[in-house]
């Protein structure tokens, strides 16, 4: 019964998602793609533009040498802004989530009512990762429509990954603490940092940092469905699954652990 | 129907002091009753109603709702409640909210819009229900919050200073809310500064202090004072006011043709009377100061007192 209610208020989460946060994502996501596209196509070559006769012998007319730029271009791209788009998504989608609730007191009638909050926010998690992986498909039909055709099943499924990760540290925190997207960032960060100094050291200490998420590996998942072959081909030989397992593993662990603290903890701040 | 058993709370602040909340609280509220909760600020009113809901735990003791700890109960049955600050997103709008909290509450989908057009008439609420939450007033949002409460009718109500921001009109009109609200299966609790609104709509009202239950007066059995209990008086006379302070000396005037009496027993006050009758006043009115639930209230907090 409770789980009926609670589902049937899904449609609502949806809808402030894609108001509240979906939008501002698609906003910051376009400004950002802009700023950064715009003055790397202002460099490259025309298509009609000459084109050294090496390059031509290689691909055997200056239509295909200049779909080779943009192939390549293109990789580069999505991988440098893949990253950043996934990490904003995931703030903006998990941002207070439920920390808000219990600072701001809208907790009091929510939870008044036959509802378990556990329930009531593990769905809001489901739902904005949804609504995020909505917002993603809609950002990469726009940029296939006008600069080079991204939109395949490795991609999104990196991008569902990878929000994954970022969006259950971020549940967690928002469930157990209050500043929780500069808790987000502070973590993001500090796991960087650690695993980029010390990830290759031989010490007993070094084991630590499995705790810690994998986030200076991420550019590796992001490289694999962004790379033009693996676009070209569709294949899905070059993804890591193992890195992208670990990903989802760390991010499903946080969420579980986000759960069981809303099943435990108290709302009320006092 | 809801036991507290030596309820207390004791939290830390965020320097490490250790503030006690509530202390060994300890009253069963009965199916069919209107139970009121009266204290001054920071006596523990509303962290007894957070208790009460589950979104405090106690540090000792045992809260009960029908024999369930509070937050199993809420989240199986639901309860009816207005907090004392109504938080509702501000960007909802004031239909869309309760037509959310109905959902939420499991108003049948058959009938949810009925519903929600009942208790948006019920509350006056008709001409506000597009406007966004943060353009409500003060008034209008108590409204809403009320409304929201009572989309449900539950077993157990809870409305935590229910008439703050509202105007005579609707104080009068959430009286007889509530008067039709009692039902032999249901309590409903109500915690206000208001004493009179308390001794007009409970059957019993618990006054804390400090944390700690001071007493429960039977509102229905206090109505009136007992024979020997001093109770300051105010008289009023439409002719021989210069009397009365020949009957009563210590009589103080307080405005025109109108005394205050000092505590007087029942016995003391009738005397005085019959003096003023036979000496050709005419006595216009007669009433005590404070309310006999304000009397045990002043008497319980200690008003007049210096408070620690």
């Amino acid at each position: 019964m409770s789980r009926a209610r609670v589902g049937a208020y899904a449609l609502w989460q949806l809808r402030d998602y894609l108001k509240d946060r979906g939008r501002p994502t698609i906003i910051v996501a376009l400004l950002a793609g802009y700023l950064g596209i715009e003055p790397l196509l202002q460099q490259m070559p025309r298509a009609n533009d000459r084109v050294a006769p090496e390059l031509l012998l290689r691909f055997g007319s200056a239509s295909a040498v200049h779909a080779a730029r943009m192939a390549e271009f293109n990789a580069l791209f999505v991988r440098g802004i893949l990253g950043a788009l996934v990490f904003l998504g995931a703030l903006f989608a998990m941002n207070g989530i439920v920390a808000n609730d219990r600072k701001q007191g809208f907790f009091r009638f929510l939870f008044a009512k036959p509802v378990a909050p556990s329930r009531y926010y593990g769905q809001a998690f489901l739902v904005h990762w949804l609504g995020f992986m909505l917002v993603m498909t809609l950002l990469g039909a726009v940029y296939g429509a006008l600069v080079w055709p991204v939109l395949t099943v490795p991609l999104l499924l990196v991008i569902a990954v990878m929000f994954v990760a970022y969006a259950g540290i971020a549940f967690l925190l928002s469930a157990a603490a209050r500043w929780d997207w500069m808790s987000l960032v502070a973590v993001s960060v500090a796991a960087t940092y650690l695993w980029t100094k010390f990830g290759s050291s031989p010490g007993p200490l070094a084991k630590l940092l499995y705790l810690l998420p994998p986030l200076h590996r991420a550019d590796e998942a992001y490289a694999a469905v962004a790379a033009a072959p693996t676009l070209a081909t569709g294949r899905l030989g070059a993804i890591p699954w193992p890195l992208l397992g670990w990903f989802a593993g760390y991010g499903v662990v946080c969420y579980l652990a986000g759960l069981l603290v809303l099943r435990h903890r108290r709302l009320a701040i006092v | 129907m809801i036991a507290f058993d030596q309820v207390g709370k004791r939290y830390r602040t965020l320097w490490g002091r250790e503030v006690l909340a509530l202390e060994d609280f300890s009253v069963e509220l009965r199916a069919g009753e209107v139970f009121g909760l009266a204290g001054p600020n920071g006596a523990g009113k509303s962290t007894l109603i957070s208790l009460l809901l589950g979104y405090l735990g106690p540090s000792h003791g045992t809260i009960r709702i029908d024999g369930q700890d509070p937050r199993r109960y809420v989240e199986s049955h639901g309860i009816s409640y207005l907090s004392e600050l109504v938080s509702i997103p501000p960007a909802w709008r004031a239909e869309e909210a309760l037509k959310r909290y109905a959902l939420l509450a499991g108003v049948p989908a058959s009938s949810r819009d009925a519903r929600v057009e009942q208790v948006i008439e019920w509350m006056g609420l008709s001409e506000h229900r597009a406007k966004r939450v943060k353009q409500l007033s003060k008034g209008n949002l108590q409204r809403l919050g009320l409304a929201q409460a009572l989309l449900v009718e539950e077993r157990v109500i809870v409305l935590d200073e229910p008439t703050h921001g509202l105007d005579p009109v609707w104080t009068q009109r959430f009286r007889e809310v509530v008067t039709a609200l009692r039902r032999e299966d249901r309590v409903i609790l109500i915690a206000s500064h208001n004493l009179d609104e308390l001794e007009r709509l409970a059957d019993r009202v618990a006054i804390i202090d400090h944390g700690r239950l001071q007493r429960v007066v039977d509102v229905r059995r206090a109505s009136a004072p007992d024979r020997g209990d001093r109770t300051p008086y105010r008289i009023a006379l439409s002719r021989g006011a210069e009397l009365v302070p020949a009957v009563f000396p210590r009589a103080r005037m307080v405005g025109q043709g109108e005394h205050e009496l000092d505590g007087l027993t029942l016995d003391e006050l009738n005397a005085g009377l019959a003096a003023l009758l036979a000496r050709g006043a005419l006595i216009a009115m007669v009433y005590p100061v404070h309310s006999m639930l304000e009397q045990q209230f002043r008497e319980a907090v200690g008003v007049g007192e210096k408070r620690t």
